[in-house]
Protein backbone atom coordinates (compact mmCIF):
# COMPACT_ATOMS: atom_id res chain seq x y z
CA UNK A 1 0.00 0.00 0.00
CA UNK A 2 1.36 3.38 -0.98
CA UNK A 3 -0.45 6.45 0.29
CA UNK A 4 0.33 9.90 -1.10
CA UNK A 5 -0.53 13.03 0.91
CA UNK A 6 -0.66 16.37 -0.91
CA UNK A 7 -1.63 19.92 -0.06
CA UNK A 8 -0.38 23.42 -0.69
CA UNK A 9 -1.70 24.40 2.76
CA UNK A 10 0.01 23.44 6.07
CA UNK A 11 -3.25 22.78 7.96
CA UNK A 12 -4.65 20.66 5.18
CA UNK A 13 -1.34 18.81 4.88
CA UNK A 14 -1.48 18.00 8.59
CA UNK A 15 -5.14 16.91 8.36
CA UNK A 16 -4.47 14.75 5.29
CA UNK A 17 -1.40 13.20 6.91
CA UNK A 18 -3.43 12.19 9.92
CA UNK A 19 -5.99 10.45 7.71
CA UNK A 20 -3.13 8.72 5.84
CA UNK A 21 -1.54 7.48 9.08
CA UNK A 22 -4.84 5.86 10.06
CA UNK A 23 -4.68 3.83 6.85
CA UNK A 24 -1.05 2.77 7.28
CA UNK A 25 1.35 1.58 4.58
CA UNK A 26 4.15 3.61 3.04
CA UNK A 27 3.29 7.32 3.32
CA UNK A 28 4.69 9.76 0.78
CA UNK A 29 3.99 13.47 0.77
CA UNK A 30 4.12 16.43 -1.60
CA UNK A 31 4.23 19.80 0.14
CA UNK A 32 5.96 23.14 -0.52
CA UNK A 33 8.03 22.73 2.66
CA UNK A 34 9.65 19.89 4.60
CA UNK A 35 7.45 17.80 6.90
CA UNK A 36 7.84 14.83 9.23
CA UNK A 37 4.21 13.78 9.01
CA UNK A 38 5.24 11.39 6.20
CA UNK A 39 7.99 8.87 5.47
CA UNK A 40 9.26 10.85 2.53
CA UNK A 41 8.31 14.31 1.34
CA UNK A 42 8.78 15.64 -2.18
CA UNK A 43 9.26 19.40 -2.09
CA UNK A 44 8.42 21.19 -5.36
CA UNK A 45 8.36 24.95 -5.95
CA UNK A 46 4.67 25.67 -6.38
CA UNK A 47 5.03 28.45 -8.93
CA UNK A 48 2.83 29.59 -11.80
CA UNK A 49 -0.07 27.35 -12.76
CA UNK A 50 1.32 24.31 -10.94
CA UNK A 51 -1.70 22.04 -10.51
CA UNK A 52 -1.45 20.07 -13.77
CA UNK A 53 2.35 19.68 -13.78
CA UNK A 54 2.13 18.47 -10.19
CA UNK A 55 -0.51 15.91 -11.19
CA UNK A 56 1.87 14.70 -13.90
CA UNK A 57 4.67 14.30 -11.35
CA UNK A 58 2.39 12.65 -8.76
CA UNK A 59 1.19 10.05 -11.26
CA UNK A 60 4.79 8.79 -11.60
CA UNK A 61 4.75 7.85 -7.88
CA UNK A 62 2.04 5.23 -8.59
CA UNK A 63 0.00 5.74 -5.42
CA UNK A 64 -2.80 3.38 -4.32
CA UNK A 65 -4.50 6.10 -2.31
CA UNK A 66 -4.08 9.86 -2.70
CA UNK A 67 -5.23 12.08 0.15
CA UNK A 68 -5.27 15.75 -0.78
CA UNK A 69 -6.29 18.95 0.96
CA UNK A 70 -9.40 20.92 0.09
CA UNK A 71 -8.16 24.25 -1.26
CA UNK A 72 -9.45 24.95 -4.75
CA UNK A 73 -5.96 24.41 -6.19
CA UNK A 74 -5.59 21.16 -4.19
CA UNK A 75 -8.84 19.91 -5.71
CA UNK A 76 -7.84 20.91 -9.22
CA UNK A 77 -4.56 19.04 -8.77
CA UNK A 78 -6.15 15.99 -7.12
CA UNK A 79 -8.92 15.41 -9.63
CA UNK A 80 -6.62 15.99 -12.60
CA UNK A 81 -4.44 13.26 -11.10
CA UNK A 82 -7.56 11.12 -10.66
CA UNK A 83 -8.37 11.56 -14.34
CA UNK A 84 -4.82 10.51 -15.28
CA UNK A 85 -5.02 7.43 -13.04
CA UNK A 86 -8.66 6.71 -14.04
CA UNK A 87 -9.21 6.31 -10.29
CA UNK A 88 -12.26 6.52 -8.07
CA UNK A 89 -12.80 9.88 -6.33
CA UNK A 90 -14.47 11.52 -3.35
CA UNK A 91 -14.14 15.05 -1.94
CA UNK A 92 -14.66 16.69 1.47
CA UNK A 93 -14.14 13.33 3.14
CA UNK A 94 -14.64 13.31 6.93
CA UNK A 95 -13.36 9.78 7.56
CA UNK A 96 -11.69 7.02 5.60
CA UNK A 97 -10.76 3.43 6.35
CA UNK A 98 -9.54 0.44 4.37
CA UNK A 99 -11.85 -2.54 4.08
CA UNK A 100 -10.28 -5.38 2.12
CA UNK A 101 -9.19 -3.88 -1.16
CA UNK A 102 -11.57 -0.90 -0.95
CA UNK A 103 -11.43 2.47 0.72
CA UNK A 104 -14.60 3.27 2.68
CA UNK A 105 -15.24 7.01 3.01
CA UNK A 106 -17.93 9.25 4.43
CA UNK A 107 -18.71 12.68 3.02
CA UNK A 108 -21.50 15.26 3.01
CA UNK A 109 -23.95 15.21 0.09
CA UNK A 110 -27.03 17.22 -0.93
CA UNK A 111 -25.30 20.42 0.12
CA UNK A 112 -24.65 19.05 3.59
CA UNK A 113 -28.12 17.67 4.37
CA UNK A 114 -26.89 14.07 4.23
CA UNK A 115 -23.74 12.04 4.81
CA UNK A 116 -22.98 9.41 2.21
CA UNK A 117 -20.88 6.30 2.69
CA UNK A 118 -19.00 5.28 -0.45
CA UNK A 119 -16.94 2.20 -1.24
CA UNK A 120 -14.05 3.27 -3.48
CA UNK A 121 -12.02 0.90 -5.63
CA UNK A 122 -8.25 1.44 -5.56
CA UNK A 123 -6.54 3.49 -6.77
CA UNK A 124 -8.59 6.17 -5.05
CA UNK A 125 -8.10 9.94 -4.92
CA UNK A 126 -9.84 11.83 -2.15
CA UNK A 127 -9.77 15.33 -0.71
CA UNK A 128 -10.44 15.69 3.00
CA UNK A 129 -11.90 18.29 5.32
CA UNK A 130 -9.68 19.89 7.93
CA UNK A 131 -9.47 18.14 11.28
CA UNK A 132 -7.76 19.07 14.53
CA UNK A 133 -5.67 15.90 14.90
CA UNK A 134 -1.88 15.84 15.31
CA UNK A 135 -0.19 13.12 13.23
CA UNK A 136 2.84 11.17 14.46
CA UNK A 137 6.29 12.27 13.38
CA UNK A 138 7.83 9.92 10.79
CA UNK A 139 11.14 9.91 8.94
CA UNK A 140 10.32 12.88 6.74
CA UNK A 141 13.13 12.19 4.26
CA UNK A 142 13.33 15.13 1.82
CA UNK A 143 13.62 15.15 -1.96
CA UNK A 144 13.37 18.40 -3.94
CA UNK A 145 11.65 18.08 -7.31
CA UNK A 146 11.40 20.15 -10.46
CA UNK A 147 7.98 20.16 -12.05
CA UNK A 148 7.40 19.84 -15.80
CA UNK A 149 6.30 23.01 -17.60
CA UNK A 150 2.61 23.85 -17.73
CA UNK A 151 0.69 24.52 -20.94
CA UNK A 152 -1.14 27.14 -18.88
CA UNK A 153 0.50 30.51 -18.25
CA UNK A 154 -0.13 32.42 -15.07
CA UNK A 155 -0.27 36.11 -16.00
CA UNK A 156 -1.17 37.61 -12.68
CA UNK A 157 -1.95 36.57 -9.11
CA UNK A 158 -3.65 38.78 -6.55
CA UNK A 159 -2.94 37.06 -3.26
CA UNK A 160 -5.65 37.04 -0.64
CA UNK A 161 -4.41 38.12 2.77
CA UNK A 162 -5.82 35.99 5.59
CA UNK A 163 -5.94 38.74 8.20
CA UNK A 164 -7.53 36.70 10.96
CA UNK A 165 -7.78 32.96 10.72
CA UNK A 166 -11.43 31.90 10.62
CA UNK A 167 -10.36 28.31 11.34
CA UNK A 168 -9.24 29.10 14.84
CA UNK A 169 -11.58 31.96 15.83
CA UNK A 170 -13.52 31.38 19.05
CA UNK A 171 -16.21 33.86 18.05
CA UNK A 172 -17.30 34.65 14.50
CA UNK A 173 -19.64 37.45 13.47
CA UNK A 174 -20.88 36.61 10.01
CA UNK A 175 -22.72 38.84 7.57
CA UNK A 176 -25.19 38.06 4.81
CA UNK A 177 -27.06 39.96 2.16
CA UNK A 178 -29.49 41.09 4.87
CA UNK A 179 -26.87 43.57 6.13
CA UNK A 180 -28.03 45.74 3.25
CA UNK A 181 -24.76 47.35 2.10
CA UNK A 182 -20.99 47.17 2.20
CA UNK A 183 -20.99 50.23 4.41
CA UNK A 184 -23.11 48.47 7.04
CA UNK A 185 -20.49 45.74 7.46
CA UNK A 186 -18.69 48.17 9.80
CA UNK A 187 -21.30 47.42 12.48
CA UNK A 188 -20.44 43.74 12.32
CA UNK A 189 -16.73 44.58 12.41
CA UNK A 190 -17.19 46.74 15.50
CA UNK A 191 -19.19 43.98 17.19
CA UNK A 192 -16.52 41.43 16.33
CA UNK A 193 -13.80 43.71 17.69
CA UNK A 194 -15.60 44.05 21.04
CA UNK A 195 -16.11 40.27 21.20
CA UNK A 196 -12.51 39.60 20.19
CA UNK A 197 -13.84 37.64 17.24
CA UNK A 198 -13.39 37.43 13.48
CA UNK A 199 -15.69 38.56 10.67
CA UNK A 200 -16.88 36.18 7.95
CA UNK A 201 -19.68 36.20 5.41
CA UNK A 202 -21.98 34.28 3.11
CA UNK A 203 -21.02 33.55 -0.48
CA UNK A 204 -23.00 36.44 -2.02
CA UNK A 205 -21.37 39.10 0.20
CA UNK A 206 -17.86 37.71 -0.36
CA UNK A 207 -17.53 36.05 -3.76
CA UNK A 208 -20.23 38.04 -5.54
CA UNK A 209 -20.55 41.53 -4.05
CA UNK A 210 -17.15 41.95 -2.47
CA UNK A 211 -18.37 43.43 0.83
CA UNK A 212 -15.65 41.26 2.39
CA UNK A 213 -12.60 39.60 0.78
CA UNK A 214 -13.32 36.22 -0.79
CA UNK A 215 -11.24 34.31 1.71
CA UNK A 216 -13.80 35.30 4.38
CA UNK A 217 -16.46 33.09 2.77
CA UNK A 218 -18.04 30.54 5.07
CA UNK A 219 -19.93 27.48 3.84
CA UNK A 220 -19.82 24.43 1.64
CA UNK A 221 -17.59 26.11 -0.95
CA UNK A 222 -15.71 28.32 1.52
CA UNK A 223 -14.28 27.96 5.01
CA UNK A 224 -15.72 25.39 7.39
CA UNK A 225 -15.56 26.87 10.87
CA UNK A 226 -15.93 25.59 14.43
CA UNK A 227 -16.22 28.57 16.81
CA UNK A 228 -17.74 28.55 20.28
CA UNK A 229 -20.14 31.26 19.14
CA UNK A 230 -21.33 31.98 15.61
CA UNK A 231 -23.50 35.05 15.05
CA UNK A 232 -25.24 35.07 11.65
CA UNK A 233 -26.46 38.55 10.72
CA UNK A 234 -28.96 38.71 7.84
CA UNK A 235 -28.07 35.26 6.56
CA UNK A 236 -30.98 33.14 5.29
CA UNK A 237 -29.36 29.81 6.18
CA UNK A 238 -29.46 27.87 2.91
CA UNK A 239 -28.00 24.37 3.26
CA UNK A 240 -24.73 25.46 1.58
CA UNK A 241 -24.15 28.02 4.31
CA UNK A 242 -25.16 25.70 7.15
CA UNK A 243 -22.69 23.10 5.81
CA UNK A 244 -19.85 25.40 6.89
CA UNK A 245 -21.03 26.11 10.44
CA UNK A 246 -22.27 22.75 11.72
CA UNK A 247 -19.40 22.33 14.17
CA UNK A 248 -20.13 25.65 15.93
CA UNK A 249 -21.02 25.24 19.59
CA UNK A 250 -23.71 27.93 19.72
CA UNK A 251 -25.34 29.55 16.70
CA UNK A 252 -27.17 32.86 17.04
CA UNK A 253 -29.09 34.23 14.07
CA UNK A 254 -30.48 37.70 13.62
CA UNK A 255 -33.07 37.82 10.88
CA UNK A 256 -36.12 39.93 10.25
CA UNK A 257 -37.87 36.86 8.86
CA UNK A 258 -38.87 34.53 11.68
CA UNK A 259 -39.32 31.68 9.19
CA UNK A 260 -35.99 32.00 7.38
CA UNK A 261 -34.40 28.54 6.97
CA UNK A 262 -31.76 29.47 9.55
CA UNK A 263 -34.48 29.32 12.24
CA UNK A 264 -34.23 25.51 11.89
CA UNK A 265 -30.47 25.52 12.33
CA UNK A 266 -29.71 27.94 15.14
CA UNK A 267 -29.83 27.92 18.92
CA UNK A 268 -31.13 31.47 19.29
CA UNK A 269 -32.96 33.51 16.70
CA UNK A 270 -33.37 37.22 17.38
CA UNK A 271 -36.20 38.39 15.14
CA UNK A 272 -35.40 41.88 13.93
CA UNK A 273 -33.11 44.21 12.02
CA UNK A 274 -29.47 43.15 11.96
CA UNK A 275 -28.10 46.72 12.11
CA UNK A 276 -30.28 47.63 15.07
CA UNK A 277 -29.11 44.45 16.77
CA UNK A 278 -25.46 45.38 16.21
CA UNK A 279 -25.98 48.89 17.58
CA UNK A 280 -27.71 47.68 20.75
CA UNK A 281 -25.24 44.85 21.27
CA UNK A 282 -22.27 47.21 20.75
CA UNK A 283 -23.83 49.56 23.33
CA UNK A 284 -24.13 46.75 25.89
CA UNK A 285 -20.62 45.41 25.32
CA UNK A 286 -18.85 48.75 25.44
CA UNK A 287 -20.31 49.52 28.89
CA UNK B 1 -16.84 25.83 -34.26
CA UNK B 2 -18.77 24.80 -31.24
CA UNK B 3 -18.97 25.16 -27.51
CA UNK B 4 -20.40 22.50 -25.20
CA UNK B 5 -22.17 23.26 -21.92
CA UNK B 6 -22.51 20.32 -19.53
CA UNK B 7 -25.39 20.34 -17.07
CA UNK B 8 -26.94 17.97 -14.57
CA UNK B 9 -30.56 17.54 -13.52
CA UNK B 10 -30.68 17.26 -9.72
CA UNK B 11 -33.25 17.21 -6.91
CA UNK B 12 -33.93 20.87 -5.99
CA UNK B 13 -31.46 21.58 -3.17
CA UNK B 14 -33.86 23.96 -1.44
CA UNK B 15 -36.41 21.12 -1.14
CA UNK B 16 -34.11 18.25 -0.09
CA UNK B 17 -34.52 17.83 3.65
CA UNK B 18 -34.62 15.28 6.38
CA UNK B 19 -38.08 13.81 6.78
CA UNK B 20 -38.81 10.95 9.17
CA UNK B 21 -35.12 10.21 9.80
CA UNK B 22 -34.27 9.95 6.12
CA UNK B 23 -32.93 12.32 3.47
CA UNK B 24 -35.92 12.90 1.19
CA UNK B 25 -34.62 13.30 -2.36
CA UNK B 26 -37.85 12.48 -4.10
CA UNK B 27 -38.54 16.17 -4.71
CA UNK B 28 -38.97 18.30 -7.86
CA UNK B 29 -35.86 18.37 -10.07
CA UNK B 30 -34.07 21.29 -11.71
CA UNK B 31 -30.85 22.16 -13.49
CA UNK B 32 -28.15 22.30 -10.79
CA UNK B 33 -27.73 25.97 -9.77
CA UNK B 34 -24.32 26.80 -11.24
CA UNK B 35 -24.86 24.62 -14.31
CA UNK B 36 -27.17 27.43 -15.43
CA UNK B 37 -24.17 29.73 -15.31
CA UNK B 38 -22.31 27.27 -17.56
CA UNK B 39 -25.21 27.27 -20.03
CA UNK B 40 -25.41 31.07 -19.92
CA UNK B 41 -21.68 31.38 -20.62
CA UNK B 42 -21.93 29.00 -23.59
CA UNK B 43 -24.85 30.98 -24.99
CA UNK B 44 -22.83 34.19 -24.64
CA UNK B 45 -19.98 32.57 -26.61
CA UNK B 46 -22.51 31.64 -29.28
CA UNK B 47 -23.89 35.18 -29.41
CA UNK B 48 -20.47 36.79 -29.55
CA UNK B 49 -18.58 34.45 -31.87
CA UNK B 50 -21.34 32.68 -33.76
CA UNK B 51 -20.31 29.24 -32.54
CA UNK B 52 -22.84 26.47 -32.18
CA UNK B 53 -23.80 25.91 -28.51
CA UNK B 54 -24.56 22.31 -27.60
CA UNK B 55 -25.76 21.09 -24.21
CA UNK B 56 -24.87 17.65 -22.86
CA UNK B 57 -26.56 16.18 -19.81
CA UNK B 58 -25.97 12.82 -18.15
CA UNK B 59 -28.18 10.97 -15.70
CA UNK B 60 -31.75 12.11 -15.22
CA UNK B 61 -32.98 13.37 -18.61
CA UNK B 62 -36.03 15.23 -17.32
CA UNK B 63 -37.75 16.79 -20.35
CA UNK B 64 -38.73 20.01 -18.67
CA UNK B 65 -35.20 20.74 -17.46
CA UNK B 66 -33.85 20.08 -20.95
CA UNK B 67 -36.47 22.47 -22.36
CA UNK B 68 -35.26 25.06 -19.82
CA UNK B 69 -31.70 24.67 -21.08
CA UNK B 70 -32.78 24.98 -24.72
CA UNK B 71 -34.93 28.01 -23.91
CA UNK B 72 -31.85 29.78 -22.57
CA UNK B 73 -30.37 29.60 -26.07
CA UNK B 74 -28.59 26.28 -26.60
CA UNK B 75 -29.01 25.00 -30.18
CA UNK B 76 -29.41 21.36 -29.23
CA UNK B 77 -29.02 18.97 -26.34
CA UNK B 78 -27.57 15.48 -26.14
CA UNK B 79 -29.35 13.68 -23.29
CA UNK B 80 -27.48 10.66 -21.98
CA UNK B 81 -29.76 8.50 -19.81
CA UNK B 82 -28.00 6.57 -17.10
CA UNK B 83 -28.70 5.14 -13.69
CA UNK B 84 -26.27 5.73 -10.84
CA UNK B 85 -22.97 6.90 -12.27
CA UNK B 86 -19.91 8.00 -10.34
CA UNK B 87 -17.55 10.76 -11.49
CA UNK B 88 -15.47 8.33 -13.55
CA UNK B 89 -18.57 6.95 -15.30
CA UNK B 90 -19.99 10.41 -15.95
CA UNK B 91 -16.67 11.54 -17.39
CA UNK B 92 -16.60 8.50 -19.72
CA UNK B 93 -20.17 9.15 -20.86
CA UNK B 94 -19.45 12.83 -21.53
CA UNK B 95 -16.13 12.11 -23.24
CA UNK B 96 -17.73 9.70 -25.71
CA UNK B 97 -20.25 12.32 -26.81
CA UNK B 98 -17.89 15.29 -26.68
CA UNK B 99 -15.27 13.54 -28.84
CA UNK B 100 -17.96 13.18 -31.49
CA UNK B 101 -18.70 16.92 -31.34
CA UNK B 102 -15.02 17.97 -31.16
CA UNK B 103 -15.71 21.42 -29.67
CA UNK B 104 -13.20 24.19 -28.99
CA UNK B 105 -14.49 24.71 -25.49
CA UNK B 106 -16.36 22.72 -22.84
CA UNK B 107 -18.01 24.77 -20.09
CA UNK B 108 -19.12 23.16 -16.82
CA UNK B 109 -19.92 24.40 -13.32
CA UNK B 110 -17.45 24.30 -10.44
CA UNK B 111 -19.75 21.86 -8.64
CA UNK B 112 -23.30 20.50 -8.48
CA UNK B 113 -25.72 20.83 -5.58
CA UNK B 114 -26.29 17.08 -5.10
CA UNK B 115 -22.90 15.42 -4.75
CA UNK B 116 -20.72 18.57 -4.93
CA UNK B 117 -17.52 16.63 -5.64
CA UNK B 118 -15.97 19.28 -7.97
CA UNK B 119 -14.04 16.46 -9.63
CA UNK B 120 -15.74 16.15 -12.99
CA UNK B 121 -14.17 19.09 -14.89
CA UNK B 122 -10.52 18.14 -14.18
CA UNK B 123 -11.29 14.42 -14.63
CA UNK B 124 -12.99 15.00 -17.97
CA UNK B 125 -10.21 17.34 -19.17
CA UNK B 126 -7.69 14.55 -18.58
CA UNK B 127 -9.75 11.97 -20.44
CA UNK B 128 -10.27 14.30 -23.38
CA UNK B 129 -6.66 15.52 -23.31
CA UNK B 130 -7.89 19.15 -23.27
CA UNK B 131 -6.37 21.89 -21.14
CA UNK B 132 -8.23 22.86 -17.97
CA UNK B 133 -9.01 26.07 -16.15
CA UNK B 134 -11.09 25.66 -13.00
CA UNK B 135 -13.12 28.14 -10.90
CA UNK B 136 -13.41 30.71 -13.69
CA UNK B 137 -15.20 33.93 -12.88
CA UNK B 138 -14.55 35.74 -16.15
CA UNK B 139 -13.63 34.41 -19.54
CA UNK B 140 -12.50 35.74 -22.90
CA UNK B 141 -11.69 33.78 -26.03
CA UNK B 142 -8.94 34.42 -28.58
CA UNK B 143 -8.11 32.50 -31.78
CA UNK B 144 -6.39 29.57 -30.20
CA UNK B 145 -6.47 30.33 -26.49
CA UNK B 146 -8.59 31.61 -23.63
CA UNK B 147 -7.81 34.14 -20.93
CA UNK B 148 -9.60 33.52 -17.68
CA UNK B 149 -9.79 34.98 -14.22
CA UNK B 150 -10.00 32.23 -11.59
CA UNK B 151 -11.26 32.47 -8.03
CA UNK B 152 -9.13 30.11 -5.98
CA UNK B 153 -8.93 32.09 -2.74
CA UNK B 154 -6.35 34.20 -4.56
CA UNK B 155 -7.48 35.64 -7.87
CA UNK B 156 -5.41 34.41 -10.81
CA UNK B 157 -5.39 35.45 -14.45
CA UNK B 158 -4.29 32.59 -16.69
CA UNK B 159 -4.00 31.84 -20.39
CA UNK B 160 -4.72 28.33 -21.67
CA UNK B 161 -4.63 26.79 -25.14
CA UNK B 162 -7.79 25.51 -26.86
CA UNK B 163 -9.44 23.06 -26.82
CA UNK B 164 -10.12 23.54 -23.13
CA UNK B 165 -12.46 22.52 -20.35
CA UNK B 166 -13.39 25.35 -18.01
CA UNK B 167 -15.37 25.15 -14.81
CA UNK B 168 -17.19 28.37 -13.93
CA UNK B 169 -18.28 29.81 -10.59
CA UNK B 170 -21.78 31.06 -9.83
CA UNK B 171 -20.45 34.61 -9.99
CA UNK B 172 -19.38 34.56 -13.66
CA UNK B 173 -22.73 35.80 -14.96
CA UNK B 174 -26.44 36.02 -14.22
CA UNK B 175 -28.31 33.28 -16.09
CA UNK B 176 -31.06 34.75 -18.24
CA UNK B 177 -34.76 34.15 -17.80
CA UNK B 178 -36.01 33.03 -21.23
CA UNK B 179 -38.85 34.89 -22.94
CA UNK B 180 -42.15 33.18 -23.79
CA UNK B 181 -41.05 33.14 -27.44
CA UNK B 182 -37.79 31.38 -26.57
CA UNK B 183 -39.67 28.85 -24.48
CA UNK B 184 -42.04 28.14 -27.41
CA UNK B 185 -39.18 27.82 -29.88
CA UNK B 186 -37.26 25.46 -27.66
CA UNK B 187 -39.83 22.76 -28.41
CA UNK B 188 -38.54 22.58 -32.00
CA UNK B 189 -34.87 22.25 -31.11
CA UNK B 190 -33.24 18.81 -31.46
CA UNK B 191 -32.73 16.57 -28.45
CA UNK B 192 -30.65 13.48 -29.10
CA UNK B 193 -31.21 10.58 -26.68
CA UNK B 194 -28.43 8.14 -25.81
CA UNK B 195 -28.16 5.41 -23.19
CA UNK B 196 -25.07 4.75 -21.15
CA UNK B 197 -24.11 2.48 -18.31
CA UNK B 198 -20.90 1.62 -16.57
CA UNK B 199 -19.68 -0.18 -13.46
CA UNK B 200 -18.96 2.51 -10.85
CA UNK B 201 -15.53 2.73 -9.21
CA UNK B 202 -17.22 4.53 -6.33
CA UNK B 203 -20.19 2.59 -5.05
CA UNK B 204 -22.80 4.46 -3.01
CA UNK B 205 -23.46 2.37 0.09
CA UNK B 206 -25.91 4.62 1.91
CA UNK B 207 -26.96 8.19 2.62
CA UNK B 208 -27.81 9.15 6.18
CA UNK B 209 -29.29 12.40 7.44
CA UNK B 210 -26.76 14.87 8.79
CA UNK B 211 -28.59 16.39 11.72
CA UNK B 212 -27.17 18.68 14.35
CA UNK B 213 -29.60 19.33 17.16
CA UNK B 214 -30.08 23.00 17.87
CA UNK B 215 -32.13 24.69 20.58
CA UNK B 216 -34.15 26.88 18.19
CA UNK B 217 -35.13 29.47 20.83
CA UNK B 218 -36.95 32.38 19.21
CA UNK B 219 -36.45 35.82 20.77
CA UNK B 220 -39.06 38.22 19.44
CA UNK B 221 -39.35 41.41 21.48
CA UNK B 222 -38.13 45.02 21.38
CA UNK B 223 -34.41 44.98 20.50
CA UNK B 224 -33.17 46.27 23.88
CA UNK B 225 -34.91 43.45 25.71
CA UNK B 226 -34.02 40.89 23.04
CA UNK B 227 -30.32 41.68 23.35
CA UNK B 228 -30.44 41.50 27.17
CA UNK B 229 -32.12 38.14 27.00
CA UNK B 230 -29.64 36.86 24.41
CA UNK B 231 -26.67 38.00 26.53
CA UNK B 232 -28.11 36.07 29.48
CA UNK B 233 -28.51 32.94 27.38
CA UNK B 234 -24.97 33.23 26.02
CA UNK B 235 -23.52 33.72 29.50
CA UNK B 236 -25.44 30.62 30.57
CA UNK B 237 -23.86 28.72 27.66
CA UNK B 238 -20.45 29.91 28.78
CA UNK B 239 -19.60 31.43 25.40
CA UNK B 240 -19.62 35.08 26.47
C1 LIG C 1 -22.85 24.84 -5.21
C2 LIG C 1 -23.17 25.96 -4.28
C3 LIG C 1 -22.27 26.29 -3.28
C4 LIG C 1 -22.57 27.32 -2.40
N1 LIG C 1 -21.68 27.59 -1.40
C5 LIG C 1 -21.98 28.54 -0.48
C6 LIG C 1 -21.10 28.83 0.61
O1 LIG C 1 -20.02 28.24 0.74
N2 LIG C 1 -21.49 29.78 1.50
C7 LIG C 1 -22.67 30.47 1.41
O2 LIG C 1 -22.97 31.31 2.27
N3 LIG C 1 -23.50 30.23 0.37
C8 LIG C 1 -23.18 29.30 -0.58
N4 LIG C 1 -24.04 29.09 -1.63
C9 LIG C 1 -25.18 30.03 -1.82
C10 LIG C 1 -26.37 29.69 -0.94
O3 LIG C 1 -27.19 28.75 -1.60
C11 LIG C 1 -27.21 30.95 -0.66
O4 LIG C 1 -27.58 31.54 -1.87
C12 LIG C 1 -26.46 32.00 0.18
O5 LIG C 1 -25.92 31.40 1.34
C13 LIG C 1 -27.40 33.09 0.59
O6 LIG C 1 -26.68 34.15 1.17
P1 LIG C 1 -27.37 35.16 2.19
O7 LIG C 1 -27.96 34.41 3.30
O8 LIG C 1 -26.35 36.19 2.50
O9 LIG C 1 -28.47 35.90 1.31
P2 LIG C 1 -30.04 35.67 1.22
O10 LIG C 1 -30.38 34.27 0.97
O11 LIG C 1 -30.51 36.70 0.26
O12 LIG C 1 -30.57 36.00 2.68
C14 LIG C 1 -30.64 37.27 3.24
C15 LIG C 1 -31.36 37.12 4.58
O13 LIG C 1 -31.33 38.37 5.26
C16 LIG C 1 -32.59 38.59 5.87
N5 LIG C 1 -32.69 40.05 6.00
C17 LIG C 1 -32.95 40.97 5.04
N6 LIG C 1 -32.90 42.20 5.55
C18 LIG C 1 -32.60 42.07 6.86
C19 LIG C 1 -32.39 43.00 7.93
N7 LIG C 1 -32.49 44.32 7.74
N8 LIG C 1 -32.08 42.51 9.14
C20 LIG C 1 -32.00 41.16 9.37
N9 LIG C 1 -32.17 40.25 8.39
C21 LIG C 1 -32.47 40.71 7.15
C22 LIG C 1 -33.59 37.98 4.94
O14 LIG C 1 -34.78 37.65 5.66
C23 LIG C 1 -32.84 36.73 4.46
O15 LIG C 1 -33.11 35.65 5.31
C24 LIG C 1 -23.77 28.07 -2.52
C25 LIG C 1 -24.66 27.74 -3.54
C26 LIG C 1 -24.38 26.71 -4.42
C27 LIG C 1 -25.35 26.39 -5.50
Amino acid sequence: MRVLVVSEDPDFFRSSSWVAQQLGGEILGIHPSESRYVDKVFVPKLEGAWELPLAEFASTLKPDVVIAGGTKRDRTFAFSLAGKLRSSVASDVIDAKLEGSSLMVRRPVYSGVGIATLRLKLPAVITVQKNTMEPNLLKGEVERVDLPRSVITLKERKTAQQSVSLDKAKIIVSVGRGMGSKDNVKYAEELARLLNGAVGGSRPVTAEMGWLPEDRQIGLSGNKVRPQLYIALGISGQPQHIAGIRDSKVIVAVNKDKNAPISENCDYLVVGDAIEFCKVMIGRLSK
Amino acid sequence: MSVVACFKVVPDDTSVRVIGGKVETNVPVKISTYDKNAIEEAVRVKEKLGWKAIGVTVGNTDRKSIRDALSMGLDEVVAISAGYLDVAGTAMALAETIRGISPKLVIMAETTTDSSTSALPPYLAQILGYSLVSYVRSLSIQDSSITAERSVGDVEVVEAPLPAVVSVTGEINTPRTPSVKQIMESAKKPVKQINFSSQPLAELVEVQPFVTTRKKVIIEKPMNEAVDQLINYLKGEGVL
